[in-house]
């Protein structure tokens, strides 16, 4: 089933002469993992905003399209409403903490208690939360007092605790130091393996070539492309879309060593690692 | 553009995130105001910033929760001066909203209004609460020598009121509006901007 | 430094269990009675009932400090009012070769009685009452959810902003920058430090309002709270109790 329909979607912020998207149209199948890639400015978070309702609900603005998020129509329903089907996680762990919540596992209820589940779903929920992102030996701690990296996985266990079947994530790890964004990354991993459908915004090229199931390539307000990463890391006008290839099949490209079965180079080490362990091997 | 209606009284998130914000601004107002022993209190420049942004009626209800959490914490008479609060978020939310902060010297009359609004509002506070003072020295000393000489206390309170308030005020609508002005813009029309949903095409 | 403002003192009395509405019913009758019975000795009454049970909280050190800024002011009201009051006539005694007068005294002694008389029934409220519970009790007898959260994040928020900025102060003064001295070097030495955190907290309200969004914050379900407080049988009795008291002091008016 189609977890994601969008069809040429235009958004305008208020006062502004520009568009801030120019007519997307894309699909997403339950259970994909999308990496999506571009410059500043090219419309991702905006994307990104646009799918969880936040965009028109909460900026207001000109609007136009179509946005069906699991058969909900975006324009249609509330943020509110929507958010039982699609959660999303922002750039700044601190401004995602509600601050009104004293412990960890308070605020994991936050969204729960608003959303009137009762309360031993409520508690069954946290306790799965905060096992699935190991959140366990934080639970009585003040949010506040949370590194980044914690504070993040927090703000990933909230929006999971309310059982979304999908998650956008826009730049989680942007604002974290290596050892935080190493941790949220394997907490994205996990949702992964959960079954939950994930849209990630990421500047990392590399962890986009890790995990995405298909990369959507956007500038300025549009979507160049929407492909496997092999093919979109392929491309040769890349860089004049601010993004570089990762950085092994950059290397690989330079040598030449492509998978035989594909014809393309690979995007990911451990299959770089493999190519030219084997061209090596060819070699001698 | 459709903008806000000045006595909207729907608060969207945005605005009601706003008040914790104003209110630890008072607070930070207040804490430098003490560190560096001025003369002033310099504890509504966060009201004042969230009657710019978000018009009267959030000003008002920012001026009432600060002094609801100042009695709550710090002293608990401070919640009968919730009033002056309203008085100065509803007096600022109104110039502000007419376009009357946008320079320099305009903020400095916007402050001498401000200032007379809320001295007008606090005198019977004062005189119901302590006969008339305001616990500052200088106006203390003022009302001190206004009394000894036979001036009625209604007066003798508002003037011991209104020369603390000149210079506070004044300040804090100088200080006010140099921090708005630093605001970006997607900040302030998402506070500004109107309620409904445009249709493209 | 993570904390939230509150003056609560963790004591496990029956005062602390009493229901945080009646806590506040409390505060109400107690301001409303010396209005409706306006007597001195019912005034000293009820401070005298506050202080027992202050001292049955356990918390009476802690009320010192929360009244003690209105103490100052209530000292320098009896010297104003004794010395230069409208209506002084009779003497009432000499220091050096100042006089002080009786009616002057005796308002200001009125005056502070009225004022001592809130703050200790509020000290009662403030120091024996956790924020948090005594927000969710407001919310559960009908004060919107949404204003819930502007009070309880309030009481988070300011403290975050205030060692933010009492940091930045210490990291300024230990490398020497000025706080004393001329008022225009003091305020140029500070501004352009505490401009940015002022600033990025109203920068700030935009995301996290964004993130209370998708929070199902303004969901219109009806909301559950996680930590439910158990009703005491003591809840009804209280309340009861003061409603009483109230009545009775209305009447004694009517009569006296």
């Amino acid at each position: 089933m189609k977890k994601i329909i969008v069809e040429n979607l235009k958004y305008r912020y208020p006062l502004s002469e520009n568009l801030a998207l120019k007519g997307i149209s894309f699909e997403v199948e339950g259970g994909e993992f999308i990496g999506i890639i571009g410059r500043n400015l090219a419309g991702k978070s905006t994307l990104c905003q646009a799918l969880v309702g936040l965009v028109p609900h909460f900026y207001k603005g000109a609007y136009s399209g179509n946005v069906e998020i699991s058969g909900m129509n975006v324009l249609e329903n509330n943020i509110s409403e929507l958010s039982k089907k699609i959660g999303i996680v922002f750039q700044n762990p601190f401004t995602q903490i509600t601050a009104a919540k004293l412990t960890v596992y308070e605020e994991i209820a936050f969204g729960l208690e608003n959303m009137g589940i009762e309360i031993k779903e409520t508690i069954r929920r946290i306790e799965y939360v905060l096992h699935l992102l190991d959140l366990e030996k934080y639970k009585d701690r003040n949010p506040f007092e949370l590194s980044g990296g914690q504070m993040q996985r927090l703000a990933i266990a909230s929006i999971i605790a309310m059982k979304p079947e999908i998650i956008v994530l826009d730049e989680p790890t942007s604002q974290l130091d290596p050892q935080g964004s190493e941790e949220v990354f394997k907490a994205i991993q996990s949702l992964s393996r959960e079954g939950i459908t994930i849209m990630m915004v990421e500047q990392k090229i590399e962890k986009i070539a890790q995990y995405a199931d298909r990369v959507m390539l956007m500038s300025d307000g549009e979507v160049v492309d929407f492909d496997v990463p092999q093919k979109i890391f392929l491309r040769d006008d890349l860089l004049n879309y601010g993004v570089q290839a990762p950085v092994f099949t950059r290397v690989c490209r330079s040598l030449n060593i492509k998978n035989k079965n594909t014809g393309l180079y690979p995007v990911t080490l451990d299959e770089a690692y493999e190519l030219m362990v084997r061209h090596e091997q060819n070699r001698s | 553009m459709n903008k806000r209606r000045l006595w909207s009284f729907s608060f969207t998130t945005a605005t009601l995130v706003l008040i914790p914000a104003a209110i630890g601004i008072n607070y930070i107002g207040k804490l430098f105001a003490g560190v560096l022993k001025l003369p002033l209190w310099l504890d509504s420049i966060g009201t004042a910033l969230a009657s710019m942004l978000s018009g009267p009626v959030v000003g008002a209800i920012s001026g009432a929760i600060n002094n609801i959490i100042y009695g709550l914490t710090m002293d608990p008479i401070s919640f009968v001066y919730a009033l002056t609060s309203i008085a100065i978020g509803i007096t600022v939310g109104i110039i502000a909203y007419n376009g009357r902060i946008n320079t320099l010297w305009k903020s400095i009359i916007a402050g001498v209004v401000v200032a007379i609004v809320a001295a007008i509002v606090s005198t019977p506070l004062n005189v119901i609460f302590w006969g008339g003072q305001t616990g500052n020295v200088w106006g203390d000393a003022l009302y001190a020598y206004l009394i000894a000489h036979a001036v009625p206390v209604w007066i003798a309170s508002f003037l011991d009121e209104i020369v603390v308030d000149f210079p506070d005020k004044i300040a804090t609508m100088i200080i006010a509006f140099l921090i708005f002005k630093g605001l970006p813009r997607k900040l302030i029309l998402l506070y500004q901007s109107g309620e409904t949903i445009e249709k493209l095409d | 430094m993570a904390k939230t403002l509150s003056l609560y003192v963790e004591r496990n009395t029956f005062i602390h269990r009493v229901d945080s509405i009646n806590k506040i019913l409390y505060v109400l009758v107690s301001v409303a009675i010396p209005l409706i019975l306006p007597y001195k000795f019912v005034a000293v009454l009820l401070i005298l009932i506050s202080i027992s049970f202050l001292l049955l909280a356990k918390v009476m050190r802690r009320v010192i400090p929360l009244i003690e800024f209105s103490v100052i002011i209530l000292l320098s009201i009896v010297i104003i009012q004794g010395l230069f009051h409208a209506g002084n006539k009779t003497v009432a005694f000499h220091i050096a070769r100042i006089t002080f007068y009786k009616e002057g005294l005796s308002y200001a002694f009125t005056l502070s009685m009225r004022v001592i008389n809130i703050l200790l029934a509020f000290a009662i409220l403030v120091l024996t009452t956790k924020p948090s519970e005594l927000i969710e009790a407001l919310v559960k007898k009908g004060l919107s959810p949404r204003f819930g959260y502007v009070l309880s994040s309030a009481l988070q928020i300011i403290p975050q902003m205030m060692s933010a900025v009492g940091s930045i102060m210490d990291a300024q003064r230990s490398r020497g920058l000025e706080t004393e001295g001329n008022l225009a070097v003091r305020i140029r030495a500070f501004f352009p430090l505490i401009g940015p955190v002022v600033m990025g907290s109203l920068i700030e309200t935009r995301e996290r309002a964004m993130a209370l969004e998708v929070r199902a914050f303004n969901s219109r379900e009806k909301k559950t709270f996680l930590n439910e407080r158990q009703n005491l049988r003591s809840d009804n009795v209280i309340r009861l109790i003061l409603f009483s008291i109230l009545s009775l002091s209305i009447v004694l008016r009517v009569l006296l």
